[in-house]
């Protein structure tokens, strides 16, 4: 039975049905369902196919909204269920596009799944100074940076990013991962960046791996 | 074989022989490069796209762009992403504020400009409106046009209804008045991993309105551009579909290749696709760059121009060899006895003409 409607919430989640899928997650607390099992089986596992299917073309921007809109839908009713159970999140990333670059849509995208993995994600929003950034990770238990820029104006950002955390000596305690239209595999192995990801759906995948190196 | 701008763009995109490849740049240019290039050597008298292009020795390309706002439009901060309604009731308020008097949009003393520069023969003019991707991401915002889609379907069409309408009286009008060497729908649909919406969504919410507005276009004997930004290898195949005659600016940094474009959709003329990442690196790169495309500029309709403004990394000197070899390829470029399809406003031309 709770296979069957943990199953249920995935797909609702996949179709972007957010009022179902926060009313199936109210169900599946009333039957006891366990929260972690909650969070991994129904709704982590529909955002996976949703980034899957991202990653494929086989769904488009719209539809990973819908579906990470669903997420969040799920999550707000679960969210103290899991804190009793002690659930933690699997880390913590920060998010931002850099100095001078005003365009967020790409580092939305890439949050809202980097969430549906269960990381946690301090978003700084846009055109944030290097420094704002060092501060958020020396103050916080942050293990991983994103960086967004999507003019090649910009991109050079994510390097001012990436020196000034290693002049505040904060360089060892994250993992950068930098992304977005001008940006290359070359020009993130240049700026000595530890990933780079062509989409949101295997940045998503990157980050938990990331996390997953530097909480051992 | 002497011929003006005008007659040398139209005959390329019939399929016709040409005595060189159009040398052009569709879009302007970025303050920061120009400003690069004054303190380079670029003179100061050079404060306009016309003056620049002229001082490159490039054919003239002028872009003519109107608005549906009026004075009593709520006010959207270009390029915010932030737009001035959410819902049915909001759509219903703004609506009386958009759409002026299509008589009133391009004032007098422009359409004398745009008359005087083709007469000079060295000009291209071009229109520029917004397509049906564009227009309601510009009302809605950027992530609410993008939820749109699921949240309000129905005031989507209905907003595109009404944006055609107007369009059809506009195009009706201002080409009466002018003759366009082509019009483009800016739409920047695509980023670098493909379209942001489904072909399912393209069918249903941008599609129909496009077949309504592009045979008014064509009535007109101008051919259809669509502009978008990034990789549009699946987005060429569904503008095609709804009678487009070509795409810009086909950017290589998204993985764009446009001998496969040329493959599937032989009949559609593709302008820019030059690597402006290349240009910092000189003119060997640049030469290279060039002879990646040679080849489909020799087969198909293809105009090579930078693929989306020339970056400030490059310097003016690198812009003057890249001008010189833009100029030297174009003229490798005449279709003489070759077998190129015409763009799909130019084939409807011929066989109402047969």
């Amino acid at each position: 039975m709770s296979a069957l409607l943990l199953n249920e919430i995935s797909e609702k989640l996949q179709r972007g049905k957010a009022k179902d899928v926060a009313a199936l997650v109210s169900q599946a607390l009333e039957e006891n369902i366990d929260p972690e099992s909650i969070l991994n089986q129904g709704l982590v596992s529909g955002m996976n196919v949703i980034g899957e299917k991202f990653r494929n073309n086989q769904v488009f921007v719209p539809e990973v909204l819908v579906a990470a809109r669903a997420m969040n839908a799920g999550l707000k009713i679960l969210k103290p269920a899991l804190a009793g159970a002690g659930v933690e999140p699997l880390g913590t990333a920060v998010i931002c596009t850099v100095k001078g670059d005003m365009h967020d849509i790409g580092k939305n995208l890439v949050k809202m799944m980097i969430e549906g993995q269960g990381i946690a994600c301090i978003d700084l929003g846009v055109d944030v100074d290097p420094q704002v950034i060092v501060d958020t990770v020396r103050d916080n238990d942050v293990q991983l940076v994103c960086l967004s820029a999507l003019l090649t104006t910009t991109m050079h950002g994510q390097k001012d990013v990436i020196d000034a955390l290693v002049a505040a000596g904060l360089r060892d305690k994250v993992r950068v991962m930098v992304g977005g239209a001008p940006i290359t595999q070359e020009f993130a192995s240049e700026i000595g960046a530890d990933c780079y990801t062509l989409d949101a759906a295997s940045a998503a995948k990157e980050a938990k791996r990331l996390i997953g190196e530097m909480r051992g | 074989m002497s011929m003006t701008a005008s007659e040398r763009f139209r005959r390329y995109l019939s399929g016709q022989s040409v005595d060189r490849m159009p040398v052009i740049e569709w879009a302007p240019w970025w303050h920061l490069t120009l400003g690069r290039w004054y303190g380079e050597g670029l003179p100061p008298e050079c404060n306009s796209v016309d003056a620049v292009q002229g001082y490159f020795g490039l054919d003239r390309c002028l872009q003519t762009g109107v608005s549906y706002f009026t004075p009593a439009s709520p006010t959207v901060i270009p390029g915010s992403g932030i737009g001035c309604m959410e819902d049915q009731a909001d759509w219903e308020r703004i609506l009386p504020t958009l759409f002026p008097d299509v008589r009133t949009v391009i004032p007098e003393a422009h359409f004398d400009y745009l008359r005087a520069t083709h007469e000079r023969g060295d000009t291209l003019n071009f229109f520029t409106v917004e397509g049906f991707f564009w227009y309601p991401r510009v009302l809605f915002g950027i992530e609410n046009h993008l939820y749109s889609f699921y949240d309000y379907p129905e005031l989507y069409k209905q907003m595109c209804e009404a944006y055609s309408d107007w369009l059809i009286e506009l195009f009706d009008y201002v080409f009466s008045r002018f003759h366009f060497d082509f019009m483009s729908f800016a739409e920047d649909m695509s980023y670098n991993s493909g379209p942001m919406i489904s072909q399912a969504c393209f069918d249903e919410f941008l599609a129909p309105f496009y077949k309504k507005v592009i045979p008014v276009i064509h009535k007109h004997g101008i051919p259809v551009f669509i502009d978008s930004d990034g990789d549009i290898t699946m987005a060429v195949d569904w503008y095609a579909k709804v009678g487009a005659d070509g795409m810009f600016p086909l950017e290589r940094q998204a993985g764009v290749d446009v001998s496969t474009y040329l493959d599937k959709q032989p009949h559609m003329a593709f302008l820019g696709h030059f690597d402006k990442m290349c240009m910092k690196h000189g003119k060997d790169a640049m030469r290279a760059e060039f002879e990646r495309i040679l080849p489909s500029m020799q087969r198909g309709k293809v105009i090579a121009s930078v693929d989306h403004q020339t970056p400030p990394d490059v310097s003016i000197d690198h812009y003057r060899d890249y001008a010189t070899l833009l100029h030297e390829y174009a003229a490798r470029i005449t279709h003489e006895g070759g077998d190129i399809s015409p763009c799909p406003v130019f084939a409807e031309q011929e066989r109402s003409e047969s």
